[in-house]
């Protein structure tokens, strides 16, 4: 296995007396793409807060680059890398988009040259954003808001790289494009945590799978062994 | 018609002074949710430091209004430390009741270090000046032009600057600015020690038209909570827009209808504007 970059270990976390997850325990390894598979409300999100620091635990611990991270508070997070691209996606609707890059971008507001090499990139991988980058973010289609969110989380230089379902309420052929550019970020050298409903097309891409439901870790696996697993075929692909 | 210029004027400067207060209102409700009752103390703590900083000392009204502004900055941030800090994931009834703590503490301390009496603040601009036909004092004219200025500068920092920046994106989206790795407390202790700089220019600005003494805030903020409901809760234009809206109408209104109804305007227009749009004229984002 290769080094491990994020570890999770008996994560609990409750929301009041409501015990949203129990004993979680993942690990993500240097340069992986792993997927989270969970229905609505499984508590995949509840999982990525708690990683970035908008929940706090109430057991268990996270580990970064084998430092305790638990407990550290969201801006902190993010410099040193752990970078959310929240479902929702969270962009700033009244600024433009070349403004909401730039805030991505907020941790590395010292280096100039560095920012700009972000945003060009970022500008690479999502032509469209280029194009319209005086508009205001929330006049942009829903496809459009997505590739923001993660041209912005891309502008914070990740080391790992939180991607809360990215393909919600898009249209197929938009899925399709998202999960390609996905991949690339990964073969690019970005580690990469992937929250998603849409099983089939998250397996295809990614390295390993966890399931979650009802706040638990019930399977694990290698892409493969979750695509050819009958239950979450049934469950998940639907096929 | 020289009545009607002279008035407008009046309406201008008054309301200068109400859009700065109003502006560190809605700034602070707008991005840290916070309804502070404290801000039309902070006020009037702004105006004694001038003035004593004036009598005490002799140092020039310039001078003494920006030692002003770093002192009230310096007690918002405290405010902000000491009370709202450690209340800010509590109920916002927690919060208000905060806020008027705050108020009643330093209305009490003013009376103690000051006493309760009017007080004059001395500008050097007393002198009346004519201009295009009509007679201003110099002091209202200082006003309006300082109040431009302040806000240019406000907009300058808020849209050229990073960390301006940073309190723009906190208000817009709270969780998008924590993701982005923006520090909530440094933008909380900025938010609140650019209200007290506000309220520390707008009470020196206004003292030398007015009078010094520990209720002078009172109205002034219940005004204030009148022209962010009416700009639209959270909203810098709005509550730019509204302040002089209020200014004006009621510089005409205590002209032309009566001068004993001038303070009941504010409401009467509070009425009037949310039975027609219940969202004030710019709907914040703060729901």
């Amino acid at each position: 296995m290769s080094q491990l970059k994020l570890q999770i270990s008996n994560l609990e976390v409750k929301y009041g007396p409501f015990t949203a997850l129990k004993e979680i325990n993942m690990d993500v390894g240097h340069g992986e793409l792993v997927v989270l598979l969970g229905a609505n409300g499984a508590g995949k999100s509840t999982i990525f807060r708690a990683i970035s620091g908008l929940n706090k635990p109430s057991n268990g611990d996270i580990r970064f680059l084998d430092k305790k991270v638990s407990g550290i508070s969201p801006d902190k997070l993010v410099k040193l890398g752990i970078i959310q691209c929240p479902e929702g996606r969270s962009l700033f609707p009244e600024m433009s988009v070349y403004e909401n890059l730039q805030m991505g971008g907020y941790v590395h507001r010292k280096n100039k040259a560095e920012i700009k090499k972000s945003t060009e990139h970022v500008y690479e991988l999502f032509p469209i954003l280029a194009e319209k980058k005086d508009n205001a973010a929330g006049s942009l289609s829903g496809g459009q808001q997505q590739m923001l969110a993660i041209g912005r989380a891309l502008m914070a230089k990740p080391k790992l790289l939180l991607l809360d379902e990215p393909s919600l309420g898009l249209a197929p052929l938009i899925v399709k494009q998202m999960f390609e550019i996905i991949q690339q970020i990964n073969q690019e050298g970005t580690t990469i945590l992937l929250a998603e409903q849409n099983a089939s097309a998250a397996l295809k891409i990614a390295d390993r799978g966890y399931v979650i439901e009802n706040g638990r870790i019930v399977v694990k696996g290698t892409s493969s062994e979750l695509f050819n697993n009958e239950e979450i075929r049934k469950a998940y692909i639907g096929a | 018609m020289d009545l009607f210029f002279q008035q407008l004027l009046n309406g201008l400067s008054n309301g200068s002074v109400y859009s700065l207060v109003a502006l560190g209102l809605t700034m602070v409700f707008g991005i840290l949710h916070v309804p502070n009752f404290a801000q039309g103390a902070f006020y009037m703590i702004g105006a004694y430091v001038t003035l004593t900083v004036m009598t005490l000392f002799g140092i020039p009204y310039w001078i003494a209004m920006f030692i002003s502004m770093l002192a009230i900055a310096f007690l918002a941030v405290l405010s902000e430390r000491i009370i709202f800090h450690p209340l800010r994931k509590a109920e916002a009834l927690h919060q208000m009741m905060g806020a008027i703590g705050i108020l009643l503490f330093l209305v009490a301390f003013a009376q103690v270090i000051w006493g309760p009496n009017y007080q004059q603040m001395s500008s050097p601009y007393g002198n009346a000046i004519g201009l295009f036909g009509i007679t201003v004092t110099q002091q209202r004219l200082i006003v309006i032009v300082a109040t431009v200025i302040i806000m240019l500068i406000l907009h300058l920092f808020l849209t050229r600057t990073m960390i301006g920046a940073a309190i723009v994106a906190m208000a817009q989206n709270r969780e998008g600015a924590y993701l982005v790795g923006i520090n909530a407390n440094m933008v909380a202790m900025l938010t609140f020690a650019i209200s007290g700089i506000l309220a520390a220019a707008a009470a020196t600005l206004a003292s030398p038209i007015n009078l010094v003494f520990p209720g002078m805030g009172d109205l002034v903020i219940m005004k204030a909570f009148v022209i962010i409901i009416i700009g639209g809760m959270g909203s810098i234009p709005g509550a730019i827009i509204a302040g002089y809206i209020l200014g004006i109408v009621e510089s005409f209104g205590a002209t032309y209808i009566s001068g004993d109804y001038k303070d009941i305007i504010a409401f009467v227009l509070l009425v009037i504007i949310l039975s027609v749009k219940p969202t004030g004229l710019f709907p914040g984002r703060v729901n």
